[in-house]
Parts: C-alpha cells; sequence; structure tokens
C-alpha cells in the first residue's frame, strides 16, 4: 500500500490552547477517509497542516516520504483542497476559475491569457461536466451562482488540478440532501472508465454527518485535538461514535484498529 | 447609576464640527470692510460678462493646455509609479513569496517623507533646484502621487480577501501568477474608480502650480484677480469650470461603464491609456512651452552647517507657528465636514441638493488661494479667513462625496420614518445621514488629514502658519529654517496622518465593534 502523506506526532498549539495533540496518521492511495469530531475538534487544522497551510507546528509532516515544505513545484499540485469556503475568486467567470486549478503547472504567462482571454476550454469543460455542471455555465461570473453551483466550481477547480490526495474541509455543510448524496458521489468516484488523471487517489472528508460513513474505507475521529479513532468505516460501531460525540473533559486514550 | 447623558451618534457628530463656524465667521464679520463691496459687486456681475477678447481668449487656452497636459502627465507617471511601489511595498506580496515582510514595512516608512510634503512645497523646492521649467509642475505632481497612489494601493491590496490566494498558492500555483489572478481582478475596479479621481486631483494641483507661477491657467487667473480685471478672470474660471465638469463626466461614464461591464481588457486597457496618456501630454507640453522655460538645471542648494541649523531652530517662533496651523486645520476640517450636512439638513429638498451640487463644483474648482483673494476684497487678512477658504473648498469635495453616497444608498429606512410621520429634515437626519455617517466620519478624517497638508497653500496667502513662514525662508534663501521648516511639517503630517488612519478605522468599524473599543 504506497503512503502518500504521513503525520508522525504532529502537535499544534492556537492563542486559546491546543488545536492538535500528537497526531500520527498515514494516508494511503485509493482510500476513502471520513474525518469526524465536534465542533473545535481539530479538523480543520489537521487539514491545514496537511496541505501545507500551517506551518511552524511540532512533529513532522511527509509526502511521499520527503518533508511536505521541500516538494518540488510540481509536486505542489499533488494535494487538492476543498475549503469550507470554496476561496473562489468573485470577479473571475466559471471557466477562469477552473483554469485556477491548473496554475501551478503552467506559466505566468498563461495565467495572464486566462485572464484576458478563453485558455484550454475543453479541459474546463471536461471537468465541469464531471462536477455536474453544463458548458453553459463557463462564461458566467461566480458572485452570481447559488451555493451549490458554487461548490461545484470549486470541485470543478480541484480536479482540474489533478491532485492524488483531496482533503475537503465540510462540503457538505449547508446543503440539501440531495445535492449531498450527489456531491458526495463525485468526490468519491473511482471509475476505471473514467479519465484517470483527473480523479484522485485518495480523499480525506470532513463531516459532522456519521450516517454517511458506510461510504467510506476508514474512518478518522479528532476530539479535542487529540485522534481517538482510526479504524476501517465497517468496524466502527454505535460506541466509537457516542464515545466521539460524547462531552467529557478527559479524551480516551488512542483506539487503533488497524 | 443610570448615566445622564449618552455619547454622540455618528450623525450627530457630522454635524458638531460646524461649530468651528462660530468663531470663524465672528472673526470674519468683525474684518469686513464695506470698502470692498463695491468691488464684490463688479466681481459678481462680470460673472456674467466674461471678457471675450481672442488675444485673452488665445492666452487662457494655452494656459488651460499647459495645465490639462502637466495634469495628464503627473496623473500618469504618478500612477504608474504608484502601483508599483504600492506593489512591492504591500505585506501580501512578500507573504505569497514566503519572505519577511520586513523590507515592505520599512518601504513603507520611506514613502511617507513624500508623501507628506504637498505638491506646493515640491513645486517651490524644484524650482530653487531645477529653475523655472514647465516639467519642474510635472515632478511636482508626480512625486507625492506616486507616494499617495503606492499607499493607498497597497492598502487596498492588504485589505483584499487573501483565501483565494491561499487556495492557489496551495494548489501549487507560482506566487506572481497566484496574485495575478486572485487579487489581479478585484483591485481592478479600485484602481478604475481611484486612478480617475487621482486625475481630477492633479488637474487641481497643476491649476494650484500655477497660481503659484509654474504656469497654465493658475498664473492667468492669479494674474487677473490680482490686477482686478474681473471680466477676465471669469472668462478663464469658466473656461476652467467647462474643462473641469467636463473631465468629471467622462470619468463618471467611464466608471459607469467598467462597473457594469466587467471587461477582462479592463486592466490592460487601463495600464494602455495610462501610458498613452504620458506620452501625449508629454509631446503635448513639449509643443507648448518646449522653448519658453528655461534650460533644465540642476543647482542643488548649499546645505547649511549644523550651526545655521541650531540657530535658526532657536530664533523661529514654532510654538506660535504650530499653534497656528493646528488652528487653521481644525477650522477648516470643522467647516469641510460640517457644511454639506448642515446645508443639506436645512435644505432637504431634491432642487436645493441639486442647487447645493453646483455649489460645490464650483467652489471645489477655485483653488483656496484665489477663494482667498477674493475673501480679501471685503475683509482683513486672518487667520479665520484662510481657514474659510480652505474649508469652504474641502467643503465641495466633501459634499459631493455626501451627495453621491446619499444617492446610492437604499430609500427604506428614509420611507420609514417618513410613514411615521416625522417631518422632512427629521427623515433626512434619520434615514439618509444616519445610516451614511459613520463612513462620512471616516472620509472626514481622511480630508482632515488632507486639510492639514494644504494648511499650507493658505499659509502663504494668508500669512499665518509653517506654510506662510517656509515661503519667507525660501524667498529669503534662508536653508537652515527651510530645512527646520521642511522637517517640522514633515512629522506633524505624519502625526496628523496616523491620528487620521486610527479614526477612519474606529469609524469604519461596525457599531457593535467600535462600542467594544
Amino acid at each position: 500500500m504506497i503512503t502518500l502523506l504521513a503525520l508522525d506526532n504532529v502537535g499544534l498549539t492556537g492563542r486559546d490552547g491546543p488545536r492538535l495533540v500528537d497526531v500520527s496518521i498515514r494516508l494511503h492511495a485509493g482510500e476513502r477517509v471520513a474525518l469526524l469530531g465536534p465542533s473545535g475538534a481539530g479538523k480543520s487544522s489537521l487539514l491545514a497542516v496537511a496541505n501545507g497551510t500551517i506551518t511552524g507546528m511540532s512533529g513532522q509532516v511527509s509526502w511521499r516520504g520527503k518533508p511536505l515544505t521541500q516538494r518540488s513545484k510540481r509536486e505542489r499540485c499533488s494535494i487538492g483542497t476543498l475549503w469550507q469556503d470554496l476561496h473562489l475568486v468573485e470577479e473571475l467567470t466559471v471557466a477562469q476559475n477552473i483554469n485556477c486549478g491548473a496554475l501551478g503547472r503552467r506559466s505566468l504567462l498563461w495565467a495572464m491569457a486566462n485572464l484576458l482571454v478563453d485558455v484550454d476550454q475543453a479541459a474546463c469543460l471536461r471537468c465541469l461536466q464531471q462536477a455536474g455542471l453544463t458548458q453553459e455555465f463557463l462564461d458566467r461570473s461566480v458572485s452570481g451562482l447559488s451555493g451549490g453551483q458554487r461548490q461545484r466550481v470549486a470541485l470543478a477547480r480541484m480536479f482540474r488540478q489533478q491532485p492524488e490526495l483531496v482533503l475537503a474541509d465540510e462540503p457538505l455543510s449547508s446543503l440539501d440532501p440531495a445535492l449531498v448524496e450527489e456531491l458526495l458521489t463525485t468526490l468519491l468516484r473511482r471509475s476505471p472508465n473514467s479519465p484517470a488523471d483527473t480523479l484522485p487517489s485518495c480523499t480525506v472528508i470532513c463531516l459532522h454527518r456519521p450516517d454517511l460513513i458506510h461510504r467510506f474505507d476508514r474512518v478518522l475521529g479528532l476530539r479535542q485535538g487529540r485522534l481517538v479513532l482510526d479504524a476501517p468505516a465497517t468496524e466502527v460501531t454505535q460506541d466509537h461514535l457516542n464515545e466521539l460525540y460524547q462531552r467529557r473533559s478527559v479524551p480516551p486514550p488512542p483506539r487503533s484498529v488497524r | 447609576m443610570k448615566r445622564m447623558w449618552r455619547r454622540p451618534s455618528p450623525a450627530l457628530l457630522c454635524l458638531l464640527p460646524g461649530l468651528a463656524l462660530v468663531p470663524v465667521l465672528w472673526v470674519v464679520g468683525s474684518g469686513l470692510h464695506t470698502g470692498g463691496l463695491e468691488s464684490w459687486g463688479l466681481f459678481l456681475s462680470a460673472a456674467w460678462r466674461p471678457s471675450t477678447d481672442p488675444f485673452l481668449l488665445q492666452s487662457l487656452g494655452q494656459g488651460l493646455q499647459v495645465t490639462l497636459a502637466t495634469a495628464l502627465i503627473g496623473w500618469g507617471l504618478s500612477t504608474l509609479l504608484g502601483l508599483l511601489v504600492g506593489i512591492v511595498s504591500s505585506d501580501v506580496l512578500w507573504w505569497s513569496h514566503r519572505l519577511p515582510t520586513w523590507p515592505a514595512a520599512c518601504l513603507r516608512k520611506l514613502l511617507a517623507l513624500p508623501r507628506a510634503i504637498h505638491e506646493l512645497l515640491w513645486g517651490l523646492l524644484l524650482l530653487q533646484v531645477m529653475g523655472l521649467h514647465p516639467w519642474v509642475a510635472v515632478a511636482a505632481i508626480t512625486i507625492p502621487y506616486s507616494a499617495l497612489v503606492g499607499r493607498v494601493i497597497r492598502d487596498q491590496l492588504d485589505s483584499l480577501d487573501r483565501r483565494p490566494l491561499t487556495a492557489l498558492l496551495m494548489g501549487g500555483s507560482s506566487a506572481p501568477a497566484a496574485l495575478l489572478t486572485s487579487l489581479g481582478a478585484p483591485l481592478q475596479p479600485i484602481i478604475t474608480s481611484y486612478g480617475g479621481y487621482r486625475l481630477e486631483c492633479a488637474l487641481r494641483s497643476a491649476t494650484l502650480l500655477g497660481v503659484f507661477g509654474l504656469g497654465g491657467i493658475g498664473t492667468e487667473l492669479q494674474l487677473t484677480l490680482q490686477s482686478l480685471r474681473f471680466n477676465e478672470f471669469w472668462t478663464g474660471l469658466w473656461l476652467l469650470i467647462v474643462l473641469s465638469v467636463g473631465l468629471e463626466q467622462v470619468l463618471a461614464l467611464w466608471r459607469r461603464q467598467q462597473h457594469h461591464r466587467h471587461s477582462p481588457w479592463g486592466g490592460v486597457m487601463g495600464i494602455s491609456l495610462i501610458v498613452l496618456a504620458c506620452l501625449i501630454g508629454g509631446l503635448w507640453l513639449n509643443r507648448l512651452v518646449g522653448d519658453s522655460g528655461m534650460p533644465l538645471q540642476w543647482m542643488l542648494p548649499p546645505w547649511p552647517d549644523i550651526s545655521a541649523i541650531q540657530a535658526a531652530g532657536q530664533e523661529l517662533p514654532w510654538l506660535t507657528l504650530l499653534q497656528q496651523t493646528l488652528e487653521l486645520t481644525l477650522c477648516a476640517a470643522g467647516i469641510a465636514i460640517a457644511l454639506p450636512p448642515l446645508c443639506l439638513l436645512l435644505m432637504p429638498g431634491e432642487p436645493a441638493k441639486r442647487l447645493l451640487l453646483t455649489a460645490w463644483t464650483l467652489i471645489r474648482l477655485l483653488p483656496p488661494p484665489l477663494t482667498l483673494l477674493m475673501l480679501l476684497l471685503t475683509n482683513v487678512p486672518s487667520l479665520a479667513l484662510a481657514a474659510l477658504a480652505l474649508g469652504l473648498q474641502n467643503a465641495g469635495v466633501m459634499g459631493r462625496l455626501l451627495i453621491e453616497a446619499l444617492d446610492q444608498q437604499s430609500r427604506q429606512p428614509q420611507k420609514a420614518i417618513e410613514a411615521t410621520g416625522a417631518g422632512a429634515r427629521q427623515v433626512w437626519l434619520m434615514g439618509a445621514l444616519s445610516p451614511q455617517s459613520r463612513s462620512y466620519l471616516a472620509y472626514g478624517a481622511y480630508r482632515t488629514d488632507v486639510i492639514l497638508r494644504e494648511t499650507i497653500v493658505v499659509g502663504l496667502v494668508g500669512g499665518t502658519g509653517l506654510g506662510w513662514m517656509l515661503i519667507e525662508s525660501l524667498s529669503s534663501f534662508h536653508w537652515a529654517a527651510v530645512v527646520l521648516l521642511i522637517a517640522c511639517f514633515a512629522l506633524l503630517t505624519l502625526v496628523g496622518e496616523a491620528i487620521s488612519d486610527g479614526l477612519r478605522q474606529h469609524w469604519l468599524q461596525t457599531p457593535g465593534e467600535a462600542s467594544t473599543t
């Protein structure tokens, strides 16, 4: 099993106290991972550490055996993030936003061309369709889209990046049930017939919905910054979830089934 | 225990500075001399009978072209330079390259000095160094304007949402590509709007520099007013008004078009337009006055030695000069901030608003030294008169901004208060001014900072404050005093800028946030 991302004894302290405490996780190619935990458990901090947004923590984060900070420019594209508040560029069109995913592999001149003329429309369209939107959206400004449509544009941008690992920070919050199902299906798709280069190899989704864990291979649970659950999704019981979400000041010791 | 009083609401705070009008009008009223009333009558009646002498028209036309060309080059160069220094001095640029941000902070500190010195002072200093040459006015506008534009661009860049930038950087994008993509587009409308505003400012500055002998329509206006040729003065003024109003309308139209049509080529077109303005302005100015100025030279004045500076420091009446400058600033700022809302409160109807807008356009266009000269026809020189002239011009700027903001805001609060049976003035105060008052006060804080710099302009004419002493020292080649006075003025404006920044941030906070600070 190929290890993509490894977090070893990672600790992070914020202004209001510890956010992550001695967290060690290995993410492997081909995994679909659900990250659970009550609000303030450190889920977003964990994703920020994993994608390199937060540095200066204790412990080590490595990508394919190399420290995360020493990745080459091309390797930096390998981790894609679906941010909770999407982080789209409001002033740009859908196509321009989708092309932002390809900036890591392109030159500054290409970035300028993306702002001025239509570039790589076919690739944009393919990613847009994979995310569940139609061609007519390409030239629309993202500021005029609904919440669900914006979510899909962010997803299309992530597909355009062609990452090996996707970290999604609560992508299902504030979406209606039908949209949740569609988005989850898109995010977790593993079809050998699909163009392999646009589908990620490993997906980690931060959730507030324990009822959806049957869609995943593995479940990670964080509580008060500590990793308290790391088990195959099929082995996670209601007791595990109760323990994860109950409000107790002293967390239980890490439970590792694998 | 229950408090007997409460903090005044922002709407009231917009009107309270109007108390400055009481001492100013008292002094101006007591200094009034009836002998000048006849001159005022002649002056006003000349407005309807401007001179149409072909020679005069040709001379004024030439002056107007010089002013416009000067403004165009000064504006173009300062916008380009300002854009560059604004980007380099922004934290976000260094942060996105994973570099420490202290070089940006150092650059910002350095840029504070050229910004603190008014363009008129730059003009007078460069005049001593370079001689009387048309490009002196261009340089005098370019130097402080570049620093001003740079500061605005930097402020805007650092206040933009960094989350899209973070997303692109984390996605593997290079820093320049990520900056261009995530911040270029949101910055474009700000540059378009602010760039247009700076062109109007450059036109006003070019006119003002002309009043102090650097050529153009300002020189023509000054000469005609000083020789009491009111008909000729009004010919020049009407030409300037037509040009300024025309320019204002063109810029407003352009801004509206840019607002409705998010063209991706807007930024490229904007930059091309600025470069083109520089080229056209340069060629135009060269054709107009290429052979009329003294040859461009470089004569640095002798640097005064320490003993001369010490002697100058002891002989200058610092306390009086500082007191006069601050009094002038506070009185002028009070008038500038309070007069527009006071007028609109007293005359809340739509026709009165249009009338006031026209009046403010006229006041705004007339350089304060000329307003002061007009007021001197019926009054004795005083600090109050200088404050009135400076306050009126800035009230013109504030008034226009207030009306624009009022026109854009929702009318729902006014309708709701109207429905309670309140009178027109109450409706205007509570439903129109109140929602705008915080941003109006924030702009008022910025304007006070501008007024502090501009005290030099009326100080020269009114014989008061640091500005007056500075020009006296310059004309007598007392370089030790010049150095000290410039340093003092720069320090004062930097302190003023820091206070105004603090006030502006306070007023721009949401009411909830503000109350907790």
